[in-house]
């Protein structure tokens, strides 16, 4: 459920606060970070014309056009977002099919999922998925990023053709992997038959399963990544590497010393964007086995291997209408995804004082 | 890249205006008055009706607009969102034989044909068939579009190949049973390599549950789905997979193994002989249908219902049941494959004719005596998602090379906690 | 002599490896026109054709014949441009009163705002769609529009272009000659904010066109669907005609990649400084 502009793909930077961008990005706004925000305004409002007396007899109603200005998305987020969080939380302590009565059932929603081995199932699926996906997407960023940078032609070129995949539609790339791997006709598998090569069953073994949708994902987002990356590497003055390189250091150890570190924060930027996209894939199973819907409706392809968690959420809710397990699926997965990454954070934060 | 800031706004301002304006009026039109609307909207899923049947009934009833749709997608899921509201809900909808179970305990929201007339015609169908979408104080929320009587279907030229008999009748009386049937497939894998004996063991489980009275869940709300009669439908199951003649295709490659020769059978309902002729339109003549092994099976047969909301109750019994006639009925097997509820259909020339598809085979001789002696089956509201983990232990087995001992204990488990989720004890 | 020409073997082998990644990155457009432009039967078989063919109207023909592809295409238009439009309006309108103006609760109702953007959205979706029966949306179009209509990153892109790419000394002037916040707005903001508007607007455009989720979940009628819940349901339902899918995947996707391209240059910078903030 990745494409929903809210926690949309691209450029949804998240806690950016905590992030110095690198210097010399021509960026608007670069050195204030949003956590700071109120101290550095000057309050060209409040002393307006009228005066501070006139505005104290009327307490916060003058401020009334700023309120308007800022009222639709809150009241959207409270309607659309907001209430309905609060009422999944409540929805998973009831029964409920959809049409008939809510009824209270406590717990036992938890239950049934600590005891549900197909829930563990999707847990297990979303993570491998995840880092089959993200470990080689990043690296390969990295490099991309790296040699476009040692260069000066065709950069232009570069960046558009290797940022196209961002923006294309999940749905029909989808389609065209499921051809493309299609055990019995797919290009790859006429291509190792050419090469004299068994084929693989891609689309019905447990793991090849896993690593077409993160083929998928790494294809989507890796030049996104890497256009990202050279954004940061561009920043770095060059004068470093020049005094490294006086110093004797050969190429990979100047990557190591001075790009990576330098680069740390744009790279835990995209670690987690990469997560949050990452452990919210739905739309590749779900597209990619939708055509074998009639006897298993989303039930993410052979064997279950593709059955992320929120393809099973979706399972639960729509197909069998079970909306209070359902409910209890999603927020403890979204509670789950939370402790892995503040543990993250802690490893990272931790590993950051030392030295 | 540079918005005029004048279009932009009146443009901004003019879309919040609509949504707002509309959403107004959306709220405010949902009495449509009384129930006797012309316009009707049809819903059904591509197969589910005879499309030259749909498009007679327009022309039939010319006073009236019926709008059809053929919704895509999983239909069940649709169907239950479109009947949340009066406005998106249809006037007439198709539900699937899997489906129907799980609609009964809501049958509030439908009507009840019976009041509408279908009682005096009940005589002319099929009573299991009725009885399916039959609530138990006697509601019938259903009008049966088709059954599913199912066949071996099976490649004569690969029989041929394999040594194997290859006109019906013997076929039949060889393949009498699911042991005799494994046997064939095995030794028409050895003949011909390349092609297997059945896409997928799913396949077998299912018309193996078919073949017995009693499902997962029992008229009492009882869980059954750990006895017997499915351990044996489960065993008979995975043998092909252990004789190694499953082709293991649990997913939209079954279309070019159809058109490639890859599976040689398939099992299969009537209305199955649609997909393979969609699958491999090349395969022409060369496919046949033999009698299932080890007795007749049933697998799906949809149903027409209306709506609690219908717009126009009489009008739309009236469409359905001319849409459903017995001659109409011959005409849907013609053009869509659907076996028809209606036993008067089986004189007419239209089933009683050869199919070019099957080398002019009259496949009513197989259809016909298999649709009479179908087993009636209880199946609760929750049969269908539980007898979903089997389905998905089954294809682990096939996927994973999981044991199947284990799979069986993972399925049965599995199968018992959606069942205490749905309700059942 | 010779470290010049490893140099350029070493300038030769970058490019070498660049292209290799671009290759990859837009073979998969190349090989959806190959398969839609050929028929079925020669996807499935052996060996596959490496080229275009012929076939790229009949199997049109046929995607006609199955899918309402023009209808599709204009709900997919009215989501994605009712969205861009008043994503536009509603965050260029609350970035400006975040970035020039102080008043109470500012930072608390700015905080939420972060906080919030990283919520996943399928926290909410069940509810939602029950808001929607009740509000009587369910299977229209406003169901996915209204949602969408104003976000978080928007807001905060808006702002910090605002902040810094609109002049103080132009609203003083502004406020001297008595312009109240929405005339300032009106004047003085809208044409200095145009770079970082026509951004937010290609970006909340492509994110509309592509929405899936929402649309699933939402829509039913095959009149009211938008192309990706239309191509998936083509692809679920005909996966047998795949060169006619290929058709409706080419159909659906080419048109977006062609006006990507034509802006791509300024949009990639600007996603990149969103990134980077």
């Amino acid at each position: 459920m990745s494409s929903s502009p809210v926690a949309g793909p691209a450029p949804t930077g998240p806690s950016s606060g905590a992030m110095t961008g690198p210097s010399g990005q021509p960026a608007p706004d670069r050195r204030r970070g949003p956590g700071r925000t109120g101290r550095r305004f000057r309050p060209v409002s409040a002393g307006g014309r009228n005066g501070p007396q006139r505005g104290a007899r009327r307490g916060i109603a003058r401020y009334w056009p700023q309120y308007l200005a800022v009222t639709p998305y809150y009241l959207i987020f409270s309607v659309f977002m907001l209430f309905p969080m609060l009422y999944t939380v409540y929805l998973a302590f009831q029964r409920w099919d959809g049409i008939g009565e809510i009824q209270f059932v406590g717990l036992q929603q938890f239950r049934f999922l600590w005891d549900d081995p197909v829930f563990w199932l999707s847990i297990r699926n979303t993570l491998v998925i995840w880092v089959l996906s993200t470990v080689p997407m990043l690296f390969m960023a990295l490099v991309m990023a790296v040699l476009v940078n040692s260069t000066r032609r065709f950069t232009g070129f570069y960046r558009v053709a290797l940022f196209i995949p961002s923006i294309t539609s999940l749905v029909a790339i989808a389609i065209f992997f499921a051809a493309v791997f299609s055990n019995d006709f797919g290009l790859i598998n006429a291509v190792l038959k050419a090469l004299h090569l068994s084929a693989v069953p891609w689309m019905s073994n447990e793991w090849t399963i896993k690593l077409v949708i993160a083929a998928l994902m790494t294809w989507q987002w890796t030049g996104y990544n890497a256009i990202i990356y050279l954004a940061g590497l561009q920043a770095i003055p060059s004068e470093l590497y020049e005094a490294a390189r006086m110093d004797g250091a050969g190429p990979v150890r100047i990557f190591f010393s001075i790009t990576i570190p330098l680069l740390r924060p744009i790279i835990l930027f995209t670690v987690v964007i990469s997560t949050v996209t990452g452990l919210q894939s739905f739309t590749e199973p779900q597209v990619m086995f939708g055509s074998d819907a009639s006897t298993n409706p989303n039930s993410g392809g052979p064997g279950r291997a593709g059955l992320t968690t929120l393809l099973y959420f979706y399972n639960q809710a729509f197909d069998n209408n079970d909306f209070g397990y359902a409910a209890a699926i999603v927020w403890s997965f979204f509670l789950l995804i939370l402790i892995l990454v503040i543990v993250n954070w802690r490893l990272v934060q931790h590993k950051e004082r030392r030295p | 890249m540079d918005l005029s800031r004048r279009r932009f706004l009146e443009a901004a301002v003019l879309a919040a205006a609509t949504a707002g304006a509309t959403a107004a009026c959306g709220g405010g039109a949902e009495s449509t008055g009384g129930k006797d609307s012309k316009n009707l909207k049809l819903w059904y899923w591509a197969g589910g009706l005879s499309d030259k049947v749909v498009a007679d009934a327009k022309k039939h009833f010319s006073g009236t607009t019926l709008k059809a749709s053929v919704i895509g997608g999983d239909f069940k899921t649709k169907l239950l969102t479109g009947m949340k509201t009066a406005q998106t809900a249809p006037d007439i909808t198709g539900i699937k034989g899997e489906d129907i179970a799980s609609f009964l305990p809501n049958a509030n929201r439908f009507l009840d044909l019976n009041s509408l007339g279908m009682d005096k015609l009940a005589p002319d169908y099929l009573s299991w068939k009725l009885k399916q979408a039959t609530t138990q104080d006697g509601k019938l929320i259903g009008f049966p579009i088709d059954i599913g009587p199912c066949a071996v279907y099976y490649r004569e030229d690969i029989f041929d190949k394999a040594g194997l008999p290859t006109d019906p009748v013997k076929v039949s009386a060889q393949l009498s049973t699911w042991d005799a049937y494994f046997d064939a497939g095995v030794q028409l894998h050895r003949k011909v390599p390349k092609s297997f004996l059945i896409n997928n063991i799913g396949a077998v489980f299912s018309m193996a549950i078919g073949q017995g009275t009693r499902r997962f869940i029992d008229e009492d709300n009882t869980f059954i789905g750990d006895q017997d009669h499915i351990r044996q439908a489960w065993t008979t199951a995975v043998k092909p997979y252990t004789l190694g003649i499953d082709a293991k295709i649990n997913d939209n490659t079954w279309n070019a193994a159809v058109a490639k020769g890859t599976v040689a059978t398939g099992l299969g309902a009537a209305w199955y002989a649609l997909d393979i002729q969609n699958a491999a339109p090349g395969t022409k003549g060369k496919w046949r249908v033999a009698s299932l092994p080890s007795g007749p099976s049933n697998l799906g047969g949809s149903f027409l219902c209306l709506p609690a909301t219908c717009a126009n109750p009489e009008l739309a019994f009236d469409i359905v049941k001319w849409m459903l006639s017995p001659e109409n009925q011959a005409r849907g097997f013609t053009d869509a494959a659907l076996f028809p509820t209606s036993p008067a259909a089986y004189e007419l020339p239209a089933l009683t004719g050869g199919d070019a598809f099957f080398g002019g085979q009259k496949t009513i001789e197989i259809f016909g005596p298999a649709a009479e002696k179908i087993p009636a089956a209880y199946e609760a509201p929750a049969d269908a998602a539980v007898s979903v983990a089997y389905f998905n232990e089954l294809t682990s087995i096939e996927a994973k090379g999981k044991d199947p001992e284990t799979a069986w204990k993972d399925a049965v488990s599995q199968a018992k906690q959606v069942a205490q989720r749905q309700g059942v004890k | 002599m010779n470290s010049q020409n490893r140099r350029r073997l070493r300038g030769l082998s970058v490019h070498v490896v660049l292209m290799i990644c671009v290759v990859v990155s837009v073979f998969p457009f190349y090989w959806i026109i190959v398969m839609a432009t050929n028929t079925s039967q020669d996807i499935y078989s052996f060996p596959p054709k490496l080229w275009f063919g012929d076939n790229l109207l009949t199997n049109i023909e046929n995607l006609f014949a199955k899918m309402d592809f023009f209808g599709s295409l204009l709900n997919t238009m009215i989501v994605a441009v009712g969205t861009t439009l008043l994503v536009l309006f509603f965050d260029s309108l609350a970035g400006f009163a975040f970035a020039k103006y102080d008043f109470p609760a500012k930072r608390f109702l700015f905080g939420l705002l972060l906080a919030m953007y990283i919520l996943p959205t399928q926290l909410a979706i069940i509810p939602q769609y029950e808001i929607m029966v009740q509000l009587g949306w369910l299977g229209t179009l406003k169901a996915l529009i209204v949602p969408a209509a104003a976000n978080a990153f928007g807001i905060f892109w808006m702002r910090q272009y605002t902040s810094t790419g609109v002049p103080d000394e132009l609203l003083d002037a502004a406020r001297i000659e008595g312009a109240g916040f929405f005339r300032q707005y009106w004047h003085v903001v809208l044409p200095c904010v145009r770079p970082a508007l026509a951004f937010l607007g290609i970006y909340t455009f492509i994110a509309a066109w592509n929405d899936y989720v929402l649309p699933l979940v939402m829509l039913v009628n095959p009149d009211e669907l938008t192309l990706q819940v239309a191509l998936a349901q083509l692809y679920a339902g005909h996966s047998t005609d795949y060169s006619m899918v290929m058709a409706g995947v080419l159909l659906a996707v080419i048109p977006l990649v062609l006006v990507f391209t034509f802006f791509a240059r300024g949009f990639i910078a600007d996603a990149t400084k969103g990134a980077l903030r």
